[in-house]
Formats: structure tokens, C-alpha cells, sequence
């Protein structure tokens, strides 16, 4: 089992570069940890840190080319393409990896 | 001072001695150090080693010493047939580092992605990897037998050299960690670790590299050169040898004024003989007029190398009036707040006596009644020194009116990556709390955090006025560069992110902040300069630097004018007509109104100097 995000141009991945915290870039975070701790190998990429994984990804490159970059992040799962222009929920990734989320997720809500 | 000579200890500098292939001049801006670098690189040259001469300082000046075009790439130095010069412009350095990386993308991906990338690497990470890279490269040639690296003052030289340390540290922790770093993906810097591990190793071999400090005999310059070799020495780097530069000729001092800063300098300079027992020091004299050009750096370095005695002019070089010939500027408009709170920068090379003059303004609008505080971000600051009490990371009442607070890079980065932590505990797990923590230790986040607080003062309202000690000349222009790449930053990450992210997310914090330090009436920036040539270079390419980020210079404070009436013999006339020669240069060439400030009899250390200077002020 195995995910992939490809993200934009960040300068961390946690969302902390910045003067406040960005919810939205610790509830992926979030359901990253959790997805590992189930044992599904995550792996991140960041466009600015990372370029070469995205020209490296045919999938990706094609999209990026072909799109521009309002096509990420873009969420692979298992070697294909499952949701661009967005990241997608917990759950969501769970269903599509076909297993049982966790019932209760460690965050506050925002 | 003919005793002087006979307490040289052989250096590398010396002839005699083999010298390291690496010699690195630091040192505040202002006491000479370019000068010294370039007479040891010719001294070397001449006697037929293949020298090279490179400066890392973003605010360069090889090209005013040696009277000719250099630049960032390696010329032939004219009329020194072994030497050559570089000017490493750290906006070069970092497009061509930036052009390594985005060439592959160019042909195959549009162009918004390729602006995407070119924008992030735009931050302060890349300027300081990229300078870094450069500065590795040449220890890394076999081409000179010498390469003589005329470094960025101290505060800035010292973080220069620390990276190599902290980054391959902070490399090894990234690649055992989420694998993101500031500086890039951990693989593709990965390679470069080993490079950064050779050059940590090559800084830190005495027979390999030298270090040389040059420092003014005044106490100020003797604290700098003190803490800026405890710091080498913390990071595994051994002391290396000293050069005390502009020391009063005991002859030409017969008048008290001057005879008092003669005692007062060999005061300092048995201090710095006490404390640097075992490091190599050489002594050079104050001249008459300044060194430019080659043949006045063949003398310079027939002094460093032989202990040659310079000559000077006995009689006078010009006739004409030595009375000051700018106009008086109205400080009162340009200090006071109008309807809120006024920052007033002082922006300057080191030991121009940005220090002084800021203090100095904070007591004269303190006493205007208005509440001011006085802010260091100096990396070596020495406003406690100059008020001659401690002065911490929170602001202290020095007096009526007048507060002061210095802004601690490092302890700003403490507090900040705190204040982040706090507000997510309790909001997230363990996991992520220690997934964040590893995130904030990085040297973008200290960066941040330093300018964090540095605006914190600004937005409060509390003061009436504040005044800001600056950092040397290239530090300042990156500092005030911050808010427009982090605001450059913050944008491109709201619009990356969700598009369901509430609205009050979106508001840039540092829009403010940009429009305080834009308008004329908000913010004065203030160039303090003393009326040299090298100085006056510095001081207007810092003004057009400032000018294409949208900020206006307001005024030009001229520091260390020698009064006429101490101008008793031809040696300090003729510096006195230099100087006001510049003066009126300066008023032409910065189009600004000059305050020119005079050379005090001793150096403003206490309150009741700072009152006199004060006094000075408010008479004219």
C-alpha cells in the first residue's frame, strides 16, 4: 500500500514556514502519521525542494505540464492518479486503500 | 612608537614564515580591513606567489581600492602581475545557483511552474547556500598559492562560517527526519555534504587557514575583536593573529584633544596586548590621507610586511577654508512622530558609529518628550555598551522617556518556535507536535523569527518613537529584504493551499509592516557614514538598494568630522580638508540633507556624554 502527494511549492511540509500555524497542512500531516502507524508507506514531495521527483513521476510531469501547476498537489495511491488540485481527507484515502480508518482522530477541528 | 616594531611576533603575513594557503580578514566594517587584505595580497603577489583576492562581503569595495572594475568573476589585478580579484555579488551567486536547478525543468514544464520554483528559491536560504557555494569552490581550486578572502564584517562573517557546521548537522538530521529541509531536498544536497564536511575541515587547520582580525584601537573595536575570536574558537576554529590599524602617530598629537585619544588608544592597545598574549599582532599607523590605489597599497604593504614606516605630508596639501559647507538639516521633521508611532533606521557599516549616533537620537526625541525605545538588532550589539548597562530581550527603562531591548537572533528563535508549539499543544498529537518541532529547526524559521520580533515592536503602538540600531550595511539590506520574500512566501502558500481556508488566514501579516517601512512619514531611514571615500561607496550603493525596494533614504549622517579648532598641525588639517572635501560630495551625490556630527573628544560611553552629544544637536 502506498501513497504519494505531490505538493506545491511549500516551504515546509507542515505548514509552519509561516507566521501561523495552517490547519489545513496539519490535518494532511495528521492523516499521514496515521496512515503510516497502519503501515501504508507515504511519501511527500515538494515542489520547490523536490523538482526532480516531478519530472521523474511520467503521470505527474504530464499533468504539470499539461495544467500548470494549479493541478496540486496531486494524491497517487498505489501508482495511480486518485485526486488532483486538492488534497484529499483521511478518509477518503482510507476507503481508497481499502482499509479501516481509525475511529477517532487525535486533532481539533478548525 | 618605534617600540612598537620590535613587537612583532612572525606571522603569515611576514615573508619569513610559510604562510597558510587561506588567509581570512574579518573584522567590523570601517577599521580597514579591505585595505589590509588587499596590501597582504599584494605583498604576496610581489614576491611572486599566484595570490588571489576574493570579497564575500555583499557590500564590496575591491573595485574602490584597487581604483579598477573587478566584479564577480576572477580578473588580472593591473599593474600586480601575480594578483587577481573577485567580488563575489551574492545576487549573482545565487541566480546562477538557482539556474542549476531550474535548467532541467525549462523545456519540459509551463512557465508558471518554472515561477513557482524560481520564487521559492528566492528566499534567504538560497542566498546564503548559494554565497556559501562560491566561497567553497575556491578552496576547493589548486590555481593560487594564496587566496586571500576579504570576509563580510564579523556578525555576519561568523554566521558565514558556522553553516558549514550547522548545515551538515542539520542535513544529517533532515535525512533522518520527513526528509524536508530548507535548504532543499535532502537528496540533492545530500552530495554536497561531503563538500561542506572538506571545507569545515580546511577552516578548521592552522596550517591550512588563517584568520586576521583587524580592529581600531578604541574599546568598542577591541570587544568585537574578543568576541568575534571566542566565537571561532566555540565552533573549533583557533585563534589567529591581529592587525591594530589607525594608530595615532605620537608626533603629530600635541594638542590635548588628540593627545588624550593617543593615550586612550595605547590604553587599548596594552588591554589588547594582555589578551591576546599568544596571538601574532602587528601595528599600523593613521595616515594623512587615505589609501587608494596601487601604489599607496605597495606602501601599505611594506609596512605590514617590514614594519616600514609610512611617510605623511608636513605641509599643508590645500589652502582652502576648513569650515563646513553643507546646510544644516531640520532633524526635528525628520525624528519626531507625526500622527503615530516613527521608526527611524540607521543603516551603516560597522563602526561608522551607527551605535553612538543611535543612541544619540533616542535620548534627543526621549527628551522631547516623546516614550522611545531603542532597538539592537545587531548580532554583536553595543548599546549595552555605549549605556553602559545590561540590556536584555525585553525592554528596560533606561530613563525618562528612553527604553531600550536587543533583539537576539537566537533567543527570538527560541521564544518564536515556543509561542508555535504552544498554541498547537493540546490541539494535536505527540506525533505531530514532535513532526512540527523538527520542522521549526530550521534556519528559515530563525531568520523569521528574528524579523518576528523586530515588527512586534513596530505594530504595539507603546512608543512614540523607536529607533533601530542596524546591523553592517549588507546584513541590514537582507533584513529589510525579509518582509517582501516572506510576503512573497505567506502569498504563495495560501494560494497553494485549500481553497476552503477561512478568510482571516489569507491577510498577510507583513503587509503592515511593508507599508509602515514605505511611508516617508512612518519610517526614517538615516545613512551614517564617515566622510571617506570607501564609506560614501558603501553608503549610496546601500541607497539604491534601498531605493528598488521601495524605500526612501531621508538622511545622511557624516560621523567623525575632527573639529577645526583641534586642527593644529598639518596632519589632521589635511584629514579635515579630505573630509570636508567628501562632505560636500556626499550632499551632491545623495541629493539629501547631511548632518554631520563631530568627532568627539572621547568615545560616548555613559549618560552624561550622550547628554552632551545631545547638546551638539540641539544647537545646530
Amino acid at each position: 500500500m502506498k501513497v504519494e502527494i505531490y505538493d506545491p511549492p511549500m516551504c515546509c511540509s507542515s505548514g509552519l514556514c509561516g507566521p501561523n500555524i495552517d490547519p489545513l497542512l496539519v490535518r494532511v500531516n495528521e492523516a499521514i502519521l496515521n496512515l503510516k502507524k497502519q503501515g501504508v508507506e507515504v511519501q511527500r514531495f515538494n515542489l520547490a525542494q523536490q523538482p526532480k521527483a516531478f519530472m521523474d513521476n511520467p503521470d505527474v510531469k504530464d499533468l504539470l505540464a499539461r495544467e500548470g501547476k494549479e493541478i496540486l498537489p496531486i494524491t497517487m495511491v498505489n501508482g495511480e492518479v486518485f485526486k488532483t488540485s486538492g488534497y484529499p481527507s483521511y478518509e477518503e484515502l482510507c476507503r481508497a486503500l481499502g482499509i479501516e480508518p481509525k475511529k477517532s482522530i487525535p486533532i481539533f477541528r478548525v | 612608537m618605534s617600540d612598537v616594531k620590535t613587537k612583532f611576533i612572525a606571522s603569515s603575513i611576514n615573508r619569513s614564515t610559510t604562510s597558510p594557503a587561506y588567509l581570512f580578514f574579518s573584522g567590523k566594517g570601517g577599521v580597514g580591513k579591505t585595505t589590509m587584505a588587499c596590501a597582504t595580497a599584494i605583498g604576496h603577489a610581489l614576491q611572486g606567489r599566484r595570490t588571489l583576492i576574493v570579497s564575500t562581503d555583499p557590500a564590496s569595495n575591491l573595485s574602490d581600492v584597487f581604483e579598477q572594475d573587478i566584479g564577480h568573476r576572477v580578473v588580472q589585478v593591473r599593474g600586480v602581475d601575480k594578483l587577481f580579484a573577485m567580488e563575489i555579488d551574492p545576487d549573482e551567486a545565487t541566480r546562477e545557483y538557482k539556474e542549476r536547478i531550474i535548467a532541467p525543468f525549462r523545456e519540459v514544464m509551463p512557465e508558471d511552474v518554472i515561477a513557482s520554483i524560481d520564487e521559492q528559491l528566492s528566499g534567504p536560504c538560497t542566498t546564503e547556500m548559494a554565497a556559501f557555494d562560491r566561497f567553497i569552490d575556491f578552496m576547493e581550486t589548486d590555481d593560487y598559492d594564496i587566496i586571500v578572502f576579504d570576509t563580510a564584517p564579523t556578525g555576519h562573517t561568523i554566521r558565514l562560517l558556522e553553516l558549514p557546521v550547522d548545515w551538515s548537522r542539520h542535513i544529517e538530521e533532515a535525512s533522518k527526519g520527513t526528509g524536508q529541509t530548507c535548504l532543499g531536498p535532502v537528496e540533492t544536497i545530500q552530495g554536497s555534504k561531503e563538500r561542506y564536511d572538506r571545507a569545515t575541515t580546511l577552516l578548521k587547520d592552522p596550517e591550512k587557514t588563517r584568520f586576521i582580525f583587524v580592529m581600531r584601537p578604541d574599546e568598542l573595536s577591541l570587544y568585537e575583536a574578543l568576541r568575534a575570536s571566542k566565537e571561532l574558537e566555540s565552533i573549533g576554529i583557533s585563534k589567529g593573529e591581529i592587525i591594530i590599524n589607525g594608530i595615532l602617530p605620537e608626533e603629530v598629537c600635541e594638542v590635548e584633544f588628540f593627545r588624550k585619544k593617543y593615550t586612550a588608544q595605547q590604553k587599548v592597545i596594552k588591554k589588547a596586548e594582555d589578551i591576546f598574549i599568544d596571538i601574532p599582532k602587528r601595528y599600523m599607523l593613521l595616515r594623512d590621507s587615505e589609501v587608494k590605489g596601487i601604489d599607496a597599497l605597495k606602501s601599505m604593504a611594506e609596512e605590514l610586511f617590514d614594519g616600514e614606516r609610512p611617510a605623511y605630508n608636513t605641509v599643508a596639501l590645500s589652502s582652502s577654508s576648513q569650515a563646513i559647507n553643507v546646510k544644516r538639516p531640520d532633524i526635528d521633521s525628520l525624528w519626531l512622530p507625526r500622527r503615530e508611532t516613527r521608526a527611524i533606521f540607521f543603516t551603516g557599516k560597522g563602526g561608522v558609529g551607527k551605535t553612538t549616533i543611535s543612541c544619540t537620537t533616542a535620548l534627543y526625541t526621549a527628551q522631547k518628550g516623546q516614550k522611545t525605545l531603542l532597538v539592537t538588532t545587531d548580532p554583536a550589539a553595543h548599546i549595552g555598551e555605549v549605556l553602559i548597562r545590561e540590556i536584555g530581550t525585553e525592554p528596560v527603562k533606561v530613563r525618562e522617556n528612553l527604553f531600550a531591548v536587543m533583539v537576539d537572533q537566537e533567543e527570538a528563535f527560541k521564544e518564536y518556535k515556543e509561542r508555535i508549539l504552544k498554541e498547537a499543544r493540546g490541539r494535536y498529537s505527540e506525533d505531530m507536535l514532535r513532526a512540527m518541532e523538527e520542522e521549526l529547526n530550521s534556519p528559515c524559521t530563525e531568520e523569521m523569527a528574528a524579523f518576528d520580533r523586530f515588527i512586534q515592536f513596530i505594530v504595539s503602538r507603546e512608543y512614540d518613537v523607536i529607533v533601530f540600531d542596524t546591523a553592517p550595511t549588507g546584513h541590514t539590506l537582507r533584513l529589510l529584504s525579509l518582509p517582501f520574500d516572506y510576503a512573497r512566501q505567506v502569498e504563495m502558500m495560501v494560494s497553494g493551499a485549500d481553497a476552503a481556508r477561512p478568510e482571516e488566514d489569507r491577510e498577510n501579516p507583513f503587509r503592515e509592516i511593508i507599508n509602515i517601512l514605505k511611508d516617508p512619514e512612518r519610517t526614517t531611514f538615516s545613512v551614517v557614514l564617515y566622510p571617506e571615500s570607501t564609506p560614501i561607496e558603501e553608503s549610496y550603493r546601500a541607497m539604491v538598494d534601498l531605493k528598488e525596494a521601495g524605500i526612501e533614504t531621508q538622511l545622511v549622517v557624516a560621523n567623525m568630522l575632527i573639529p577645526e579648532e583641534v586642527c593644529v598641525n598639518n596632519f589632521f588639517r589635511n584629514r579635515r580638508t579630505m573630509q570636508l572635501r567628501y562632505l560636500q560630495e556626499i550632499e551632491e551625490r545623495f541629493g539629501l540633507p547631511v548632518l554631520s556630527f563631530p568627532l568627539m573628544e572621547d568615545e560616548i560611553r555613559g549618560m552624561e556624554m550622550l547628554e552632551m552629544a545631545v547638546r551638539y544637536l540641539r544647537n545646530t
